[in-house]
């Protein structure tokens, strides 16, 4: 048996080396993916552009200019002078959010009349949005209480001169402290997720069409007619892809460590385990692809309508939290979960066994009962 | 014992009826053709021979292993080479010899003797690290036969070998069949050349399914001796059609190459009345003979009883 | 050019794409079920953040505070626990994203008008919600504590006054700030990309593997001829799912309309022309299906849905990657989905991107039919 799977093995290896194109599949993915993640994806909200309109031109708005920028989460990049300009800055997203000071604005605060400051914020972006408009609510209140502040210390010494000038008031701050990824970088989180997207599209794909592929030359009929076992056909189809997909997990997280400084606080080991289990689901459902395709072209389609719905659906990119109810049952169907949650785990968090043994569970499960689907429906038959 | 044995067998695709109620027995050694035009159910009933497809109903037996139950034990001791090329294009001739020797699981030390063998019974020695993509049509064909008998099946299952294959390479991959048949190999080859036919031991003609006749060649030649056969070379073949329908001895006219091929019960009677009408027409004969049938006159004679029986 | 000829291709290519029906299906199905599915599920607002809070000082004033914590929408306090372990475990499991902890002193502190400490615990594995979750929660503390701040000095200076400046935060395009508002026309986008270069990518590698072309190159078809015909033949098909992916977006998804539809209609159209030639230039530099539709994927599918600003803002991205996002055609009709959707601006704001789709359908036409003769050649 051994000397079977041994021979398709070589086989296969001797077909992928080859082929040219097959080598660039097999790197440049996971390469481009890593850059990508690594580099250029980023949600991080800290910075927001704002376009500054001041129509009162006082030492007071000013100030509350200053109190903008020197938030550190405010970039002043332009400054409107007509409503066709604030139109046309939101219009072309050139800034997030406007401000807009009006004429009075100094002289009606200093004669404690209540005074407004607009903010004209670009929605399309809610979640920029939202934290803009938190932001600048915020500035602007502190901004408010100070000037009353001002204003009731100076009705106070009206109303008894000598009095202490400084009074304490009471206040809360937050003191924040984050946990796994302190500096609240995107990839941090990203690029151990890139781990289970390569995987998927490594493996999946290249055994559904392996197979078929084989059924559309003709030499799996050639191979039905030997004395070759359909598990020994099975393994020796699979494994070389189970190898590239291993050797993957080490390329991505040595770069992972040493380009993008990302930390690895699990264990290595228990990460090559739970991908050996990923894998299995993996290469189960290429298998069960290639035996509900006639054609590369249904392979690929098949494939390519499988996994995308569980790239998008896996949390990588979109928090399933925020998913409705019923997708979120959903999921648990989807093996990317699973595993994305298994290596942000096991980076991020440094999470063993005794947390991470549901999810690998349940990656087991599915692998053994998508290998064991697959395998009831391989036949050496062709009816 | 013999080597294949089928005891009527029907296979049916949804209600398409493939293979219609066949039975036959192929002997140890034989060289037993399978005839028919495409889509009688000739590759249909190798698959079901090859344990590929499972009988609607009937029995056989390959080996004496049942199909149905036994494709496992069939599997080891077959050869089958499919009516498309199969072998893997991207892999040359030696890998490829090499990926079958360890799918047959050739015992260790006959490998080197089956690969020298199969090498030299292909001829592709010289060519042993070409790609496979890179062969011509014949020598495929060659290197495919000698894959599938790098484990010396007792039975070797050839369905259309020699489609597409120059008529040089078909003659030389026959006389390697001849060969492999002299050494006891049981061969199982379909085929649509008509020519090749007289090649094998026994035959067997395939037509929608059915098996309509089953011999040696020259029985089944003399199946039709019962009529004659007459070459006719006259100036207008199509007139001459036209002319000798309905006439009294005249059993049947084919277009034949130029010519017409006739079929008659008395050759002298109907030769002279032929010659009468012809002339009476003023139609010119240039020939007119008897000939031996060929092959293919047998085939279209049965195809077109079975198609009156039809009718 | 013969307009004959064309039309010939068109024909033969419209014959493959309806007798195929399961690949037809696929062609108009997917897109929807994509659209309805991702639209639904893929939403990256932040709210109702599990949060558990641990308070030590259990007085009215820490009450005070939770009670903001619980009247926020972006928070959902998960339960109240006597502590720290329980919100470690907790986090560690992921069950919970925040912990908040009050101190013991937290009262007394306010009351002797000094500074009180809250702590913020938060697992920052997902940066993103995160950073939005700590902004939120920083916000809330800070409103909390002005509040506090203008009681205070109210109640010492004895005379009532309102804080004199008020924020008037006005929301445009997006009022009610619902991301499905802006995933669902890049969503559109990035779905007619992909189908676009699935459909087309594989339409000459087929005829090559099936020896059909060698029976074409013998005829007097030039290659623009066979380009343009094989195009608008999935034209058709890619125009029916944009149809539908629009009405999907405006009456299942209520996205807003706001701006044109003959301009929508033209650009979306610009669009296709370009990643249908996309497809087919793929398709002339391979020669098999398989490699056609994995360089069409990968072309397509990863640039479309990383690179465009569908999700991930550009701005954000390094110099060198935002270089590069200037040539993927995605980016430009997401601008211009979302412009005229959520803004309902025209071609005034929009003209360049428009420019750039139609200059890039061309170059990649000219480039395609330059491939084709030269694999003929």
């Amino acid at each position: 048996m051994w000397e079977r799977i041994f021979v398709i093995l070589r086989k296969e290896f001797i077909q992928a080396l080859r082929e040219p194109r097959m080598r660039v599949l097999l790197f440049v993915p996971p390469i481009l993916q890593l850059i990508v993640f690594g580099f250029a994806v980023n949600l991080d909200v800290d910075h927001a552009r704002i376009a500054w309109m001041d129509m009162d031109r006082t030492p007071q708005s000013r100030s509350l200019r200053d109190r903008f920028t020197g938030s550190g989460r405010f970039d002043i990049v332009s400054a409107p002078g007509s409503e066709e300009d604030v139109q046309r800055t939101l219009d072309r997203g050139e800034a997030e959010a406007v401000v807009r000071i009006l004429p009075g604005f100094a002289r009606d605060t200093a004669r404690g009349r209540e005074t407004e400051v607009q903010v004209l914020i670009d929605g399309t972006n809610s979640n920029t949005a939202s934290l803009v408009s938190s932001y600048a609510a915020s500035i602007i209140a502190e901004y408010s209480v100070e000037v009353l502040e001002r204003q009731q210390r100076i009705k106070l010494l009206a109303r008894s001169p000598g009095s202490p000038v400084s009074m304490s008031v009471p206040q809360v701050t937050a003191r924040s402290r984050v946990w796994f990824n302190p500096d609240l970088y995107s990839r941090n989180y990203f690029v151990p997720g890139v781990i289970a997207n390569i995987i998927m599209l490594v493996t999946l794909m290249l055994t559904a069409l392996g197979i078929v592929r084989e059924k559309e030359i003709g030499t799996m009929e050639q191979l039905m007619v030997t004395p070759v076992r359909p598990m020994e056909l099975m393994l020796g189809k699979t494994l070389p892809f189970a190898v590239v997909g291993l050797l993957d997990v080490v390329l991505i997280t040595v770069v992972a460590f040493l380009v993008f400084h990302i930390p690895l606080h699990g264990s290595f080991l228990l990460l090559l385990f739970c991908a050996v289990l990923y894998l299995m689901t993996t290469l189960g459902a290429g298998l069960f692809l290639s035996t509900i395709s006639h054609t590369q072209q249904q392979a690929m389609m098949a494939s390519f309508f499988f996994s995308t719905p569980a790239f998008m659906l896996s949390g990588f990119a979109f928090p399933i939290r925020n998913m409705p109810v019923a997708v979120q049952y959903l999921t648990y169907l989807n093996p990317v979960r699973y595993f994305i949650e298994i290596v942000r785990g096991i980076f991020l968090k440094g999470a063993g066994v005794d947390v991470l043994w549901p999810q690998m569970a349940a990656l087991a499960a599915y692998g053994i009962a998508v290998v064991s689907l697959s395998a009831m429906r391989f036949h050496k038959k062709l009816d | 014992m013999n080597s294949v044995e089928i005891q009527d067998i029907v296979k049916t695709f949804g209600s398409f009826v493939a293979v219609d109620h066949v039975s036959l027995a192929v002997a140890k050694g034989e060289i037993f053709g399978f005839l028919g035009p495409n889509g009688a159910g000739k590759s249909t009933t190798i698959r079901v021979l090859c344990g590929l497809l499972t009988p609607t109903s009937g029995r056989a037996s390959v080996n004496g292993f049942d199909v149905a139950r036994q494709p496992e034990e069939i599997r080891r001791t077959i050869g089958y080479m499919s009516q498309k090329f199969s072998l893997y294009d991207d892999l040359t001739v030696e890998e490829n010899i090499d990926f079958f020797t360890g799918i047959y699981g050739v015992p260790r030390e006959k490998r080197a003797e089956r690969k020298r063998y199969v090498l030299e019974m292909a001829n592709l020695t010289e060519r042993r690290n070409a790609l496979t993509r890179t062969l011509s049509g014949g020598w495929k064909q060659r290197l495919a036969l000698g894959c599938a008998i790098l484990h010396d099946p007792p039975v070797l299952f050839l369905d259309e070998p020699t489609s597409g294959v120059d008529p040089l390479a078909r003659g030389a991959f026959w006389a390697l069949i001849h060969d492999l048949s002299e050494t006891g190999h049981t061969i199982f080859v379909s085929t649509h050349y008509m020519d090749e036919a007289e090649y094998c031991h026994r035959l067997a003609l395939m037509y929608r399914g059915k098996v309509i006749a089953l011999g040696t060649p020259a029985e089944l030649k003399a199946g039709l001796t019962a009529h004659s056969l007459l070459n006719l070379d006259s100036s207008d073949p199509l007139d001459t059609m036209r002319a000798l329908e309905g006439l009294a001895g005249v059993l049947d006219v084919a277009v034949f190459g130029g010519g017409l091929h006739v079929t008659v019960d008395d050759v002298d009677a109907t030769s002279a009345r032929v010659r009468q009408r012809l002339a009476a027409q003023g139609i010119k004969v240039r020939k007119l003979e008897q000939i031996e049938p060929s092959m293919e006159d047998v085939f279209v004679a049965l195809i077109e009883a079975e198609e009156r029986k039809a009718a | 050019m013969s307009y004959r000829r064309v039309r010939a291709i068109c024909v033969k290519e419209l014959h493959h794409i309806t007798r195929d029906s399961r690949s037809l299906a696929m062609a108009l199905a997917v897109p929807v079920l994509m659209l309805l599915l991702f639209g639904f599920a893929l939403s990256l607002d932040v709210d109702r953040i599990p949060t558990m809070i641990y308070d030590q000082s259990q007085t009215a004033e820490s009450r005070a505070l939770v009670r903001q914590f619980q009247g926020s929408r972006f928070f959902e306090i998960r339960e109240m626990v006597s502590d720290y372990a329980s919100i470690e475990r907790n986090i560690d499991r992921s069950r919970i994203l925040m912990g908040v902890a009050i101190p013991l002193d937290y009262a007394k502190k306010l009351a002797a008008g000094r500074e009180a400490q809250v702590q913020i615990l938060l697992d920052g594995s997902d940066s993103n919600t995160a950073s939005i979750a700590l902004g939120y929660a920083e916000s809330l503390v800070r409103s909390y504590s002005l509040e506090l701040r203008t009681a205070a000095l109210n109640h010492r200076a004895g005379e009532r006054l309102a804080p004199p400046v008020d924020a008037r935060l006005r929301v445009w395009y997006n009022s009610s700030l619902e991301s499905k508002n802006y995933v669902v026309p890049g969503l559109i986008a990035v779905i007619l990309q992909i189908i676009a270069a699935l459909l087309t990518s594989l339409t000459i590698a087929r005829e090559w593997e099936m020896g059909t072309m060698e029976q074409i190159l013998s005829t007097p078809l030039r290659p623009a001829e066979m380009v343009l015909g094989k195009m608008f033949a999935y034209f058709a098909v890619g125009l029916t799912d944009a149809t539908i992916a629009v009405l999907v977006g405006v009456f299942v998804f209520e996205v807003p309309f706001r701006g044109s539809l003959p301009l929508l209609a033209v650009s979306t159209c610009v669009f296709l022309f370009g990643a249908l030639f996309w497809g087919i230039f793929i398709s002339a530099a391979t020669r098999t299906q398989v490699a056609a539709y994995q360089l069409g994927i990968l072309s397509s599918f990863l640039p479309a849905f990383l690179l465009s600003g569908f999700i991930y803002s550009i701005e954000n991205m390094p110099w060198v990657i935002q270089a590069i996002t200037h040539i993927i055609p995605a980016r430009y009709v997401v601008t211009i989905l979302k412009g005229i959707f959520l803004k309902g601006v025209g071609l005034s704001v929009l003209w360049p991107e428009l420019g750039f789709l139609a200059l890039f359908a061309l170059i990649v036409f000219l480039l395609a039919t330059r491939k084709l003769n030269q694999k003929l050649g």
